[in-house]
């Protein structure tokens, strides 16, 4: 929504971390949440979950070290074909990821 | 039988599980599959927990309870990999917490779950979002071991206290200790209480609970000092209580993205030091307590999604008797795209 706003304007879009709240913010502008509006729904966007970088353990050693032994033998744009049969083939875990029963 | 498969370390996956089977067994049998260290200290009444440490064992004990439903907490494939050779439930559930991408990348979970899951349950806006779509990924509130008007009220720490919850790994104890330590050092003008399984080092005695569920002590809180683990972060902000958050590092979970998300929208200070940690804690002693409204959990919304689920499929079932040739009648859809549908249909 562009402005101006009417002036009982409420955003309409729930907004918060894992317990979600109705916004009703009077206006989109300068808001946290929605960026603006320029983001309807923050949480369908995500893409600061999925691009997010800051974990402890992985250094970009580790990340060069996981590409060595990785390698799934499928370029990234085959076509989704995977079966429940494939599941044991599709994937050669490093030595970090499925060895140790006691991570969360 | 419903079937949670649970495995992970700390206490996260198992009272996770928890709080989901205390809804769910009201109508069906259950059983909960662990290999949480915590297992017998997280006791419910009436709730069938089986522990396990072997992937062998798993694979076993799903085989041999041939639930009708298996609900998978966090890892679509089993935390070692063993459920790509567990036979399919009739529907099969995966509950998404945060998970870290570079293992759905390398393990190619996207594919897996479209494959092998019908339905995946997001606890909580924001915690989980690589995976779903096919199938439908639907978020509730987050699942709590108490609703709002269950917590005890003889939790056995006092009114006000700081709490320090001190759950985590074993050398994780350590920073704990010492922030107890600092809160003695600087006199605290509020009781020091930690829970945890084991007292952890320089922790007086005195101060130590072995207490479970948390959320009942997070109740009667002042303010929280502990990591930033789902159950941790999601009690917090759904008592009102302030979190003093020390994020782990973690394999598998982004406890760091998780504190500095929750910092945004709740109370929660992010911390590494233990000083640091102690100070923050002591400085949110004295401020007006917070009275959020009453929170919803979320368990009760998934127990109703996948008992939906089922629904949907035995409709689809039926759909497929009653056609002439065979096959489902009018727009052929699956059980997922008849849920997301529904939802759809709901919403207009």
């Amino acid at each position: 929504m562009n402005p101006p706003f009417p002036p009982d304007w409420k955003c309409p879009r729930r907004v918060g971390f894992l317990f979600p709240h109705a916004c009703l913010r009077a206006t989109p502008l300068g808001c946290p949440d929605c960026q603006n509006g320029q983001i309807e729904d923050p949480y369908a966007m995500r893409s600061d979950r999925f691009g997010y970088s800051r974990f402890d353990y992985y250094t970009d050693d580790y990340f060069l070290d996981l590409g060595s032994v990785y390698d799934p033998g499928v370029p990234d744009t085959a076509p989704i074909d995977f079966s429940e049969a494939d599941g044991t083939d599709l994937v050669t875990p490093g030595n970090e990821f499925e060895t140790d029963m006691t991570e969360s | 039988m419903w079937l949670i498969y649970a495995l992970g370390g700390g206490w996260g996956h198992l009272t996770r599980a928890i709080a989901l089977a205390r809804i769910a067994q009201r109508g069906r049998p259950l059983r909960i599959l662990t290999n949480s260290p915590y297992a017998g200290i997280a006791v419910e009444r009436d709730l069938d927990v089986v522990a396990l440490d072997t992937r062998a064992g798993v694979v076993k004990e799903i085989a041999e309870c041939a639930p009708e439903c298996l609900i998978v907490d966090t890892f679509p494939r089993g935390i070692g990999g063993e459920l790509i050779s567990t036979p399919k439930a009739r529907a099969t559930v995966l509950v998404h917490r945060d998970i870290n991408p570079r293992y759905v990348e390398s393990a190619r979970l996207r594919e897996i779950v479209a494959a092998q899951y019908d339905l995946v349950l997001v606890p909580g806006a924001g915690e989980g979002s690589q995976l779903g779509n096919p199938p439908p990924a639907i978020t509730t509130d987050p699942w709590l071991v108490r609703c709002a008007g269950e917590l005890s009220h003889s939790a056995p720490i006092e009114g006000g206290s700081v709490l320090v919850c001190a759950s985590g790994k074993p050398e994780e104890l350590k920073w704990y200790g010492t922030v107890i330590a600092e809160l003695l050092r600087l006199d605290c003008p509020a009781p020091v209480r930690c829970a945890a399984a084991e007292c952890p080092p320089d922790c007086p005695k005195e101060c130590w609970v072995r207490y479970w569920p948390a959320i009942d002590l997070v109740a009667s809180a002042a303010v929280v000092i502990g990591g930033a683990g789902y159950n941790t972060v999601a009690e917090c902000l759904a008592l009102g209580v302030p979190l003093v958050a020390r994020p782990w590092p973690r394999m598998y979970d982004r406890q760091e993205l998780r504190a500095q998300r929750a910092a945004k929208c709740g109370h929660v200070i992010v911390v590494n030091d233990p000083r640091e940690a102690a100070r923050a804690a002591i400085a949110e002693i004295g401020r007006p307590p917070r009275h959020p409204p009453p929170y919803s959990n979320g368990a009760i919304e998934a127990v109703a999604r996948i008992e939906a689920l089922f629904r949907s499929q035995c409709a689809h079932r039926i759909d497929a008797r009653s056609a002439p040739d065979g096959k489902p009648c009018g727009k052929e859809r699956n059980p997922a795209q008849q849920e997301r549908d529904h939802d759809e249909d709901e919403r207009v």
